[in-house]
């Protein structure tokens, strides 16, 4: 149980891949200019990271160590080509609004640093809560820096229009130097926010 | 003398993991490719009922249904297009169109009529413009400019408030506008000569 929390408060706060160990900014910045897009790629990306977590553990006490990496790409390069048929096939509409974006899952850090910083040494259950806690603390970040940059690029929410015909709307936010600028703000905000476990560790970067 | 490392096991395991994987996306790919290939065939037909301006109803069955009653698709050696005909009399063919973009090609469909001086209507299926400027192109706003639009004018496609423009270009996106402006303006010299081919024009 114990565990379980410490997983939780890793995942959303201490320990959270976008704003903690900036990982996956590359795709925070690139589908975040709608919620409907990051919600579906937050779900997409929690879908792969638990998963290929719960396999690598299955598989951590037969694979041999120096070839460990080879089999995580293999593993969660299959499952991002599940994801991606899943997609084509039931979201189309979706699937075109991502574009290249699903493929490029399987670079996104966040999936193998997990497959390496926790997989590797856990059991196969809380490897796949630690990867489904890890993805909902990136579409966590994602959907908040849509929430804004929809808002005030779009003037909607979800495509609906919420500030109607009179707002002016911020172009800057739906272009790429806008997602930096949210991210920006993000990192600092939750710097001094929460706590730091340990201040002098370095952080990891993608 | 280094430890020796394992060299079997590692290749087999590897060998046997990539099969099993191998195994269920093919499986996974078999059983989903039937649903993809409708999909995609289903958007296209949308999107040349559209640049007809043939109104329909947002699910599969009708969409199947109108298309095969009212287009003929025939495949020429440069080209697939569609002939849309209504009691013996053709309306109008529709082709595709491709070109480059902004940031990369943009591609679609657009329909004329059969002397090829009127455009019907225009589409883009796929485009990578930046969201919110350049990627308005697929806004209704944008593509119901290029309805029932006279284009026997040289070039065909000229934006206002230039002298004899007719349409209007996307605030903020002078590129993306200028590039679509060019495709069309390139494809009806190039439709005009395959007609001419074809023998559509009677």
């Amino acid at each position: 149980m114990n565990e379980i929390i410490r997983v939780f408060k890793a995942g959303i706060y201490k320990d959270n891949p976008v704003f903690r160990q900036i990982l996956g900014i590359c795709s925070s910045l690139a589908v975040t200019n709608l919620l409907l897009n990051s919600l579906v790629m937050g779900i997409g990306l929690i879908f792969v990271t638990a998963f290929s977590s719960f396999t690598v553990s299955l598989l951590r006490t037969k694979t041999p160590k120096h070839i460990r990496m080879m089999v995580q790409t293999l593993i969660i390069s299959a499952y991002v080509i599940i994801l991606d048929l899943f997609l084509k096939a039931y979201m189309p509409s979706m699937s075109k609004a991502l574009g290249p974006y699903v493929g490029l899952i399987i670079t996104n850090c966040i999936i193998m640093g997990r497959a390496e910083a926790f997989a590797q040494k856990n059991k196969p259950l809380i490897s796949f809560f630690d990867g489904f806690i890890m993805g909902v603390g990136y579409t966590a970040v994602l959907l908040f820096i849509a929430f804004f940059r929809e808002l005030l690029g779009f003037g909607s929410l979800f495509g609906i229009q919420i500030l109607g015909e009179s707002w002016v709307k911020w172009t800057l936010m739906i272009m790429p130097p806008g997602a930096f600028f949210m991210l920006g703000i993000v990192i600092w905000a939750t710097y001094g926010l929460f706590p730091h476990e340990d201040t002098e560790k370095a952080g990891v970067k993608s | 003398m280094a430890k020796k490392k394992q060299v079997l096991y590692p290749v087999l395991f590897m060998v046997l993991l990539t099969a099993a994987y191998t195994f269920i996306l093919a499986f996974i790919n078999e059983s989903t490719i039937e649903i993809i290939e409708a999909q995609e065939e289903l958007r296209l037909q949308k999107s040349i009922l559209y640049v007809f301006d043939i109104p329909f109803e947002d699910d599969q069955a009708t969409v199947n249904k109108l298309f095969n009653e009212q287009l003929e698709e025939v495949n020429s050696e440069e080209m697939t297009y569609y002939v849309y005909e209504n009691n013996g009399t053709v309306d109008g063919y529709a082709f595709p169109l491709t070109g480059n973009g902004l940031w990369g090609s943009i591609s679609g469909y657009i329909a004329l009529s059969p002397d090829f001086e009127t455009l019907l209507g225009i589409d883009f299926v796929s485009h990578s413009e930046t969201p919110g400027l350049g990627g308005r192109i697929d806004e209704e706003a944008f593509k119901e400019q290029f309805r029932e639009l006279d284009a026997s004018g040289n070039p065909p496609v000229v934006y206002r408030p230039a002298s004899g423009g007719n349409v209007d270009a996307i605030t903020g996106a002078t590129l993306t506008s200028n590039s679509v402006s060019t495709i069309v303006n390139n494809f009806m010299t190039n439709i005009k000569i395959f007609a001419e081919e074809e023998n559509l024009y009677e």
